[in-house]
């Protein structure tokens, strides 16, 4: 059953295997840039751009590969794409590579990316491993927002740049401080494993 | 065809097609990069000499470069003097606009700074740092203002507020504006720069 397949390889990357909450991989760059939304989101697009492509190039040259030089190449492929992904930024979006700073060249080595392409897109074909890819980016993408909606709103005061709480709230500075993403992060991940552990009891 | 030499091929293949990619890329966006980077220059240096129709570079060395703002006649308005030094983090990059005789500063912008979120990084707000910096003698090495005041009404004419919990990048930022102002001077005096001869008479 393809279309059944296809469906578990998208779904996963959103709950059972989120990279954030549930593999807890590229921690470094998720804590440093969920300190406000918009470079949540630019950071989740970035990573997305870089692992679909990849995903898609190292599934397609999965065969001719040798095994031995294979995560030489998988470097190779990803840090094309981030460098790609970092000059347009650089480009046409000038204010948010610069609130980026490094983390958008340190996608390289983000073990999302690394690991998709070593755990899924070399050993299946090019449809499921642009399927993983999706599911992959789009988990990645909602656990950014949720993390950098929560500091923003509770370390600035402001979602998406707009004030949403009235003069009367003093922002917690703590929360766009790295340890408001250690705490944020921490929450999530518990809440997502209380969810997991209801889920399983039910089931 | 043997292992070593597919692996050769292969990754050779890869770095070839990737290294040309990125040529083209670079190819693409380079002119676009560097415009980004000239204009953003130029905003700031015509908010922080309020007037500024064009402006050109004067001086130029590592980290330090001195601009003019004319306006539509020619007239040179006052200098920007963009500095980079070190912040509480990183370095932090700024712009401070002078008049004609480099004795009062106009304002000041920062172009880049790395500090404290929340705290140091308030350096880049208008409303909590830098309209405390507005028309300020410089004639003598400006001082910060310990415990901060609420507006800039009470400081003296050579004295610029703190950031409440962010006093090493608040003094950073001081000195860079007085280390700047001096070279500049210095310069300035050295002949190394001057103003075009219609404005100085």
């Amino acid at each position: 059953m393809p279309n059944r397949s296809f469906l578990q390889d998208f779904n996963k990357g959103l709950w059972q295997e989120n990279p954030v909450s549930r593999q807890l991989l590229g921690m470094c760059s998720t804590l440093a840039i969920t300190n406000a939304l918009i470079n949540g989101v630019a950071m989740g697009l970035a990573v997305s751009f870089v692992l679909i492509f990849s995903s898609l190039l190292v599934s397609l040259l999965r065969k001719i590969i040798p095994n031995q030089v294979r995560i030489a190449s998988y470097i190779v492929v990803i840090a094309t794409f981030v460098t790609m992904a970092d000059r347009f930024l650089a480009a046409s979006f000038p204010a948010i590579s610069k609130s980026l700073g490094p983390y958008v060249p340190l996608i390289v080595v983000n073990c999302i990316i690394l690991g998709r392409a070593e755990a899924f897109a070399s050993k299946n074909t090019v449809g499921r491993s642009l399927v993983d890819a999706l599911g992959m980016c789009l988990g990645y993408i909602l656990a950014l927002l949720i993390l950098s909606s929560i500091r923003e709103i509770l370390g600035s005061g402001t979602w998406l740049g707009y004030r949403v709480l009235g003069t009367w709230f003093e922002p917690w500075i703590i929360m766009i401080l790295p340890p408001g993403a250690f705490i944020t992060l921490g929450l999530l991940i518990a809440f997502a494993n209380q969810i997991e552990r209801k889920i399983k009891l039910r089931r | 065809m043997r292992l070593s030499s597919r692996m050769i091929v292969v990754l050779t293949s890869i770095g070839l097609l990737s290294g040309s990619l990125l040529v083209s890329v670079n190819f693409l966006t380079r002119d676009r990069i560097a415009l980004n980077k000239k204009q953003e220059i130029e905003e700031a240096i015509t908010r922080v000499v309020p007037g500024t129709q064009a402006s050109q570079k004067l001086y130029e060395e590592k980290e330090f470069a001195v601009y003019t703002g004319k306006n539509d006649a020619g007239d040179t308005l006052g200098f920007a003097i963009q500095i980079t030094a070190a912040g509480f983090q990183d370095k932090i990059s700024l712009i401070v606009g002078t008049n004609p005789s480099l004795n009062k500063i106009t304002s000041l912008f920062i172009l880049d700074q790395k500090e404290t979120p929340g705290l140091g990084a308030k350096i880049s707000s208008y409303d909590l740092f830098l309209r405390f910096w507005e028309d300020k003698d410089c004639s003598v090495p400006l001082r910060l203002r310990k415990p901060a005041v609420q507006t800039p009404e009470q400081l003296s004419s050579s004295e610029v507020n703190t950031i409440t919990g962010a006093t090493v990048s608040s003094e950073s930022v001081l000195n860079c504006v007085n280390s700047s102002l001096e070279k500049a001077r210095k310069l300035k005096a050295e002949g190394k720069f001057r103003i075009e001869e219609k404005s100085a008479e």
